[in-house]
This record gives C-alpha cells, structure tokens and sequence, in this order.
C-alpha cells in the first residue's frame, strides 16, 4: 500500500471525479466520446511516459511540444507527398528521435543544465516552425486518416498502442537492467557511476528515447485528422510534466512510477471535458487545473512532513 | 567576492569571464545592427528598447537571487497577468486611486509571492513544481475574475505618463527599473543576504548548519519576486494603456533567460545581478535590432534560444576543454574524471 | 567595482552610438515608400492570405512592404513593433489591432512623428488613424452569423459557441453581438461558449465534449479559423453529421473538406487576399496624398472602386461560403 500510495491517492481522486461525474452528469459515460477522448489523449500518455522517464532520471524536457509540432508536419508533409503511411511514421520517429539527440548531446555530452537547454531548443523549434511554415495547414491524403481502418478501429488501435507501450515501459522500467541504471542515476549519480553504471550515456539514451516516443505521439495525432496543425502541441510540456508531477514522479528524480504518470495523465484529462458536462464556465479551467496540481504536491508535502516527525 | 584562480594571469580571467563575453556579444550585436538596420543606434530607439524590456527585466532582476538559491519561479509571468487586472479592479470598481490602487496590488503581490514561499519553505517542496501550479492557478484566477472578456482601460492620463512620458528626458519607468536593480544589486553583492542566497543555493542543509535561517532567506527570495511582479503590472497596465487577463504571457520564459544567459547557474550559487543585466540587454538588443534588420518576428525566438545555448556552451568549453588535456596523460583507469560542477 | 565596469563601458558605447541620431528622417520623394502591415498574429492562415494580398499590391505599385507581428500572445509585442516602426520611419503603418484602447497611444505616438496610419480588419481609436478599411464591422460580423445559425436551425435550437481564447478582444466583440442579434431569436439557446486556444485539436475536444454534454445540440459556432475545422472533425468522428450542423468564421481552404462531405453547412468570411490589397492600395494612396480625409470613393488598382463612408473604406459585406461556391475561392 505504501509503496504505491501517492498512486492509489492520485486514484482515488480520479474516482471521486468520475462518481461526482456519473451523479450529476452520467452523460458523461457515453462509449464514441470517452473513445474519442482517449484517442485524443493517446499521444498525450506516449508523451508522459517519455517524460517520466526523463524525471526519474533527474532531467527535463520542455521542448516535447514544439518537438511534438516539428515531427507532426514533418510527418504530414511527407504523406502529403505521397510517401506511404510507414515512411511518414519512420521519418516522424527518426526526427524526433534526432531533435532529442540534440538535447541529449547538450545535457550528456556538454553537461548543461537539461531545464535550460530544453528551454533553449523549446523556443528554437518553436520560431523556427513558424517561420518555415508560416502556421499554414498541412492538408493530408485521405488513406491517412486512421491508417486507412475504420475510425473505431483506428481508435482502438492508437489506444491499444499506447497501452502496449505504457505496459511495456513500465515492465522494463522496473524489472529490467537499464529500467534500474535510470533510477540509480537519478537517485546519486556519483554512485551510479561507481556502480558501473556510465550516467552521461543513460541521459543521452533517454532524451533520444523521449523524443522518438515524441515522434511517434506526434504520428498518432496526425492520423487522427485530415490536417495537421502546426499549431497542435503547444503548451504539451506543462501538460505532461504536470501529469507526471501529480502522478508522484519525483521531480528530483530516482523516484516515481509510471503508473502514477498514467494516473496523473487520467486525472488531468478528464478535468476539461468533466467541467463541460457540468456546465462550469470555460474561464475557471486553468485556476482549477492549477488547484489540483498544487493540491496533490501539498498533500504529498503534508504527508512525507508528518511521517519525518 | 569570488576570486579568479590563482594559476591563471589575471588578464585572462578578466577576458574569459561570462560576463566580459557576453558584453563583447553585447557589442556585436549593437554593431551589426546599427551597420544593417536603420535608425538603429539612436537616442530614440535606445529608450524604446528601455521602455519594452522594463517589465522583463524587473521579472529577471529579482528572479536572479530566486534562482541563486537554486530555485525558480515560473509564475510571474503569471502573476504580472493577476496583479494588472487586479490594479484595474482596486481603481476602477473599488474606487482607488491609482496610488492607493498600486499600494493593494504590490501588498497582492506580497502575498501571492508568500504563497509560493510558504508551500516552498514550510512543506519543502520542489519550487518548479509549486510554481508550476501557482502558473496555473494565479492565470486562472485572473481570468475567473475578468471572465476573460473584461479589460480596464480609461486610466488618468497622470497615470498613463509612468508608462508611456518621460521623466529627465528619459523613459518614466527608468527611474523604478534603476532603483530596483540597484536594491537587488545591493542585497545580493552587498549584504549578508546574499552570500545566504548562494550558500543556500550551493547546499541547502549545510547554510542550515551554517547558522543561516534558510526558510526566511527563501521566503524573502519569493516575496521580493511577488512584489516586484506586482510593480511590473502596473508599470505594463502605464505603458499600455489597459490591463487584462493575458498580461505578460511568456514573460516567465524571457526573464529566466535573461537570468541564464548572463552567467547565473539555474542549479543555483553561483552568477551575478549585473550578469543578469547584461544577459537581459543582449535579448532586448537582440529583440529590437532585429526589427530594425527587417527580419521578421520568429527570427527573435530562434536566436534567443541559440544565443542562450551558445553562452552556455561557451561557458563551460574551457573547462571541458582543461578536463580533456588533463586527462589524456594520463593512465586511463587511474583518476576516474571528476565529475564537473553543474555550473558555467 | 571592477565588475561593474563593463556597464560603465556598456553606457559609453550607447552614448557613443547615439551621437549619429541626428540623421534626418524622411527622405524625399525619389525614395520608395514602405508599409508597414501589421497582423495580429503571424501564422494564422487568415493573416498569411492577408499578406498575400498586400504583396501583389506592393508589387504593382512598386513599394516596400514590412508584415511582421507578434507570434504569440502576448498583447503588448504589437505595441513594441509599432514603436519600433516609428523609429525606423517607415512612411505608412497598417494595423489590425488587438487592443483598441492599448495600441491607439502608440499609433498617435507614430502620427506625431510624421508617419501616416490607416487601419484594416480591426479598428483602432479613431483620432489615432486616418482611415480603417473595414472589411466588415463586428455588428456586421456577429449580426450575419447568428442570422446564418439561425437559418441552419429553422430559429430554434441549443447552440454553443467555439472562441480562440477568452481574452481575444475581437471574439469578445463578437460575442457581444452574436448575443445582441440572438435576441431577435428567442428560440435559439446558447448553452456553452468553450476556448480552444486557436488549436485546432483542442477545438475538436472541446466539441467532441460539447457534443455528449448536449445530446440535444443543434449548431456549433466557431468563431476563429482553426476551430470550424476541429469542431466538424468531432461531428464527423462522433457520427452527428447534419444531425449537428457546423458553421463559423474560418477560410475556405481550410473548409472545403468538410463542406463537401456535408459536415460544415457554411462559413462566413470576407474576401481577405482583397482586404490586404485593398489595405495596402489604401495606404500607398494616403502617403501620395492621393486618397484624402473627406473622399467618397476610391479606387485600388485592378479591384475597382470602393465607397468611403465617413472614414471607412468599405471592402464589402462578409460572404458566406457553401457547398455551392466555396470551389471557387482558393485562400
């Protein structure tokens, strides 16, 4: 139970959320939207996944949205030139993964501050987006949308991948070797390295498995619509970190699960939908998605205080 | 304070110290612009760059001794947003005075900033995630307030001048940016506050077993942030005219780079309150000259971030350069390679 | 001390610098003009056709165009931009304003020094420029979308709307209108005015929630370009297709997918490659004293004469795009 704690709390406020949800408003639970919603929010949970990864292992990226935008278009662009579904998945991954190298070889290699190089390259990628593009369409071919299936299908399967990779990750974060190098970097690095364990060389890694789990997110958006908008993934950083941060990832680093950035990531994506359905204005959204996140920090603060006295 | 090592001629200290490069970027800048742009480098154009960049750079002064102590505080762009819509509400709904009116949102700003402080200090809380959620939480509560549609407009035109008159010739904002920057400048460089901030910022318990009272050193820290992000509201509300609830969005963004690019270590300890001055008019050089050039807005952002990356690479080049030397006589498995100080 | 001394060099070098601000403005009449174009934001579809009009026009009349804004939301840049175009001594300044009451000191600052101000697509204080070429008002606007939602509705019906953000001065303007006009509509009820932050695929959350909050929703409005095509992806996805009907102010390349397949039923917008010619024709006639406070008309090149009402020059009444003539239109 303690072990998982902050994860079962984070749990349970979702619960409370949901049953508030099925009183006042069961319209809630309908199958098509909550589908749409988790396939709208699919790509968010590859995102989170990556990011945690990266917390744990006591660095930061705030460059995954503008990275997110950059391997979109990129992406869409090339299937807008013909190029089969599969190229345009490669190329997507393959550039994430290299604007990921980019910041892995500035935090690992340099050894620069993960918080301001990311920053760095946040603002870079960002511009430099708009410049090229102008924030102009990218207008997609039809067989694109849905990898060709059906929508429902096509739904089910970015879910479906999206919880494979969760799965996935998680399993190999806690019982694999490498899984084990990202904690132990993040606790002490100094013993990490007595360990054996090359600590520049796991960083590199995970800023370049970030940014192709970014890469791949951003393909998984794309399918989703006959456009793409350069636009789409603003603001995606300060959306997973948040999740991720609620979900009990320390941001210190070493400690956290990727549970908890599933759960966080659920919470956090219920809220908006939740205060339509129960007709709360749209202008008390950030104050209350700013409350939440405060809330769950203090109440680990309160709770890890009481426990040291 | 912080001596140059003892083995180098003290010329070259001078010359590769942050903020010596930094000037000389300072002064490229100001000479390629003035050779490609037009009107450039004039009287004029030099008090607009001043006039545009007082609220950044008020934000990035009093975020330098935030960030000493190893912090950060990524509500105040946030906060500028909350504390100019809630100017506009004290003058124009509850009757204030401008004066009266600034008085409440500075104490508003207080207070908001002791917010930050208390979940920093008294929980021990990471303060990125805090302010993080205070980002969220001081943004929403102004758009709650306004509905996000209202704006206050209709200032006195006494008001107004602190924006958007001069004063000596100079920029009317210019005397409350200079004031600001030299209390700053004082309690960091001249006080024993500030060797509290660093030693805080360089370990946290040992400041403790130092005898320095960390939560209040801390707490001061926000609080300064808080109220100077109150002062920045108003004079943005002078200069533009009118407050609403999207104030100063991505202002947080700009001060903390102009923080970093002018030397001060985001883990904390070490920089400077004139590195951050620097840092802060290499952007606004930047950001104007820019314009002048004829290139367009996106060309601002993505130099921006080059420049910050090109200083930090810069600045810790010598020092990975001096390990490789170092390193390479010797045996390769007797001294594992020490590992670097975070900081440039 | 020592440390200080660069800001001490840093101050002479200013002062050093300056001393050649003594260089006169203006010019002559040898030299070609510049305009300046102001959007509200860059990389917005809207605005990039806006500049493509402005280009064709400052080709045929062989001037210098500036268009640059701000890229992102931070309602202060437009004013910096315009101050900076001041000290430039650009000859014409162009502005589709954000903030009327913000911007307008800035443009008077510009006017005092000489520089010609005129207005397109949202207006500033009218003694801070000399014309606005009012491409259509917000009454015009607000009143001509509810009438279209309300027709698509046979006048009765929930409808909710989709804003960029709650802030935008413009969607608020419009608002106020749309409400205004929905009082001659007292079967029309509006239950819900969502931000999708100019996303287009948070608008296409926001509707997809819309849609399953009000099972009895009868139009979605979307009042800025990237939310009609993320609002018609969620009616799409969710199977309302003409159940739901689809309408706003958006562009037509953006929309045609959706119009065709019958999930948007109509857009409203105005001609907006010809709002930035006209603008800029507009301009370069005012700088040659050509175009005049107190004219009733004027003509822009191959676009024909246009009539002058006060001091707005009228572009035209927005048009409203459907199935039947948006293939026409290629913007």
């Amino acid at each position: 139970m303690s072990r998982y704690f902050r994860e079962w709390s984070v749990a349970g406020a979702l619960g409370v959320l949901l049953i508030v949800l099925a009183i006042f408003a069961p319209a809630f639970f309908q199958a098509q939207p909550l589908l749409s919603l988790a396939a709208a929010e699919a790509p968010t949970l590859v995102i989170a996944c990556g990011m945690a990864l990266v917390i744990i292992c006591r660095e930061i990226d705030i460059s995954v949205g503008s990275q997110f935008s950059v391997c979109g278009v990129c992406a869409g662009l090339l299937a807008a030139h013909h190029a089969p579904t599969a190229v345009a998945l490669a190329a997507a991954i393959g550039t994430g993964a290299c604007l990921g190298a980019i910041n892995g070889a500035l935090v690992a290699g340099l050894r620069l501050p993960s918080i301001v190089v990311t920053l760095a390259t946040m603002m870079t990628w960002r511009e430099g987006l708009n410049w090229w593009r102008q924030g102009e369409f990218v207008y997609l071919p039809e067989h694109l949308q849905w990898f060709g299936l059906s929508q429902s299908a096509g739904q089910w399967t970015l879910i479906a991948a999206a919880g494979l990779l969760l799965v996935a990750l998680a399993l190999a974060l806690r019982h694999l070797t490498a899984g084990r190098f990202l904690y132990a970097v993040g606790t002490d690095m100094e013993a990490a390295r007595l360990a054996g364990v090359s600590p520049q060389r796991v960083k590199f890694t995970t800023f370049v498995t970030m940014g192709a789990l970014t890469g791949l997110a951003a393909m998984m958006n794309v399918v989703q619509s006959p456009q793409v908008d350069p636009k789409s993934g603003t603001g995606l950083e300060l959306k997973t970190i948040a999740a991720v941060v609620v979900g009990g990832v320390s941001i210190s680093g070493g400690r956290g699960s990727l549970w908890g950035a599933f759960v966080g990531l659920l919470l956090l994506a219920c809220i908006s939908p939740a205060l339509t359905h129960l007709h709360i204005e749209a202008y008390w959204e950030k104050a209350i998605q700013g409350a939440i996140i405060l809330l769950a920090v203090v109440a680990d603060g309160v709770r890890t205080r009481r426990k040291k006295s | 304070m912080s001596a140059a090592p003892a083995a180098a001629p003290r010329w070259k200290a001078i010359l590769f110290r942050h903020e010596t490069l930094l000037l000389l970027v300072l002064v490229a800048e100001w000479f390629y612009f003035d050779a490609v742009g037009a009107r450039f480098a004039t009287l004029d154009n030099t008090f607009e760059i001043v006039r545009h960049h007082v609220e950044i750079g008020l934000l990035a002064l009093v975020m330098t001794p935030v960030i000493l102590t190893g912090g950060i505080d990524l509500s105040v762009g946030s906060l500028l947003g909350l504390c100019a819509i809630l100017f506009g509400k004290f003058w124009r709904d509850a009757g204030l005075s401008p004066l009266e009116a600034g008085a409440c949102t500075i104490v508003v700003g207080a207070l908001a900033g002791g917010l930050n402080a208390a979940l920093i200090t008294e929980l021990r809380l990471p303060p990125l995630i805090v302010t993080l959620g205070t980002y969220s939480l001081f943004r929403g509560l102004a758009e709650a307030i306004t509905h996000g549609s209202d704006t206050f407009t209709g200032f006195p035109s006494s008001f107004l001048a602190l924006g958007q008159g001069h004063w000596l010739g100079l920029p009317a904002q210019t005397p409350v940016f200079v004031v600001v920057a030299l209390g700053v400048w004082l309690l960091v460089h001249r006080t024993t506050f500030g060797r509290g901030f660093r030693a805080i910022g360089f370990a946290p318990e040992g400041a403790r077993y130092a005898g320095i009272p960390v939560e209040r050193r801390l707490a001061l820290a926000y609080v300064l942030t808080g109220m100077v992000a109150a002062v920045a509201a108003i004079i943005y509300t002078a200069r533009l005219g009118q407050a609403r609830a999207d104030a100063g969005t991505g202002y947080e963004l700009y001060a903390i780079t102009a923080v970093v690019l002018g030397g001060t270590s985001i883990f904390g300890g070490v920089g400077s309150v004139h590195g951050t001055l620097l840092g802060l008019a290499a952007i606004a050089v930047l950001d104007d000259g820019l314009v002048h050039a004829r290139l367009p807005r996106e060309a601002a952002g993505v130099l921006t971030g080059v420049l910050l990356l090109l200083a930090l690479t810069g600045s810790v080049a010598p020092k990975l350069w001096a390990a490789r030397s170092k390193r390479r006589p010797a045996p390769p498995a007797a001294t594992p390679p020490s590992p670097p100080l975070p900081t440039p | 001390m020592k440390r200080i001394l660069p800001l001490f060099l840093l101050a002479g070098l200013v002062l050093a610098g300056c001393s050649k601000s003594a260089e006169t403005s203006g010019g002559g009449s040898a030299k070609k003009l510049t305009i300046a174009l102001l959007p509200k934001s860059k990389g917005n579809a809207y605005f990039v056709s806006v500049r493509d009009g402005a280009q064709r026009a400052a080709q045929d009349l062989g001037v210098d165009l500036i268009f640059d804004g701000p890229t992102d939301t931070d309602p202060a840049k437009q004013n910096e931009l315009v101050d900076n175009w001041t000290t430039l001594g650009v000859d014409v300044i162009a502005a589709a304003c954000e903030n009327k009451e913000g911007i307008s000191t800035a443009l008077r600052n510009a006017q005092s020094k000489g520089i010609k101000v005129i207005t397109y697509d949202a207006d500033a204080q009218t003694d801070a420029r000399t014309f606005f070429v009012n491409q259509a008002t917000p009454d015009g606007i607000g009143h001509a979308l509810m009438d279209e939602a309300a027709r698509l509705c046979a006048k009765s019906g929930q409808y909710a709307i989709i804003t960029s953000t709650l802030t935008a001065a413009n969607q608020n303007e419009w608002k106020k209108y749309i409400a205004e006009r929905a009082a001659d509509y007292p079967d029309m009820k509006l239950v819900a005015v969502r931000p999708c932050d100019d996303q287009k695929d948070k608008a296409q959350s926001e509707a997809t929630a819309l849609l399953s909050t009000y099972p009895d929703l009868k139009l979605i409005m979307a009042i800025c370009s990237p939310g009609v095509p993320g609002a018609a992806e969620a009616v799409k996805q969710a199977g309302k297709a003409g159940k739901v009907k689809v309408m706003g102010l958006g562009l037509p390349n953006e929309n045609k997918l959706y119009v065709h397949n019958g999930v948007t039923d109509s857009i409203i917008l105005w001609n907006t490659e010809d709002l930035g010619y006209l603008t800029v024709q507009a301009a370069v006639a005012l700088a040659k004293g050509t175009l005049k406070p107190g004219d009733t008309t004027f003509t822009a090149g191959k676009l024909g004469t246009f009539e002058i009402k006060g001091d707005n020059i009228l572009l035209g009444k927005p048009f409203i795009f459907n199935k039947g003539n948006i293939d026409q239109f290629n913007f």
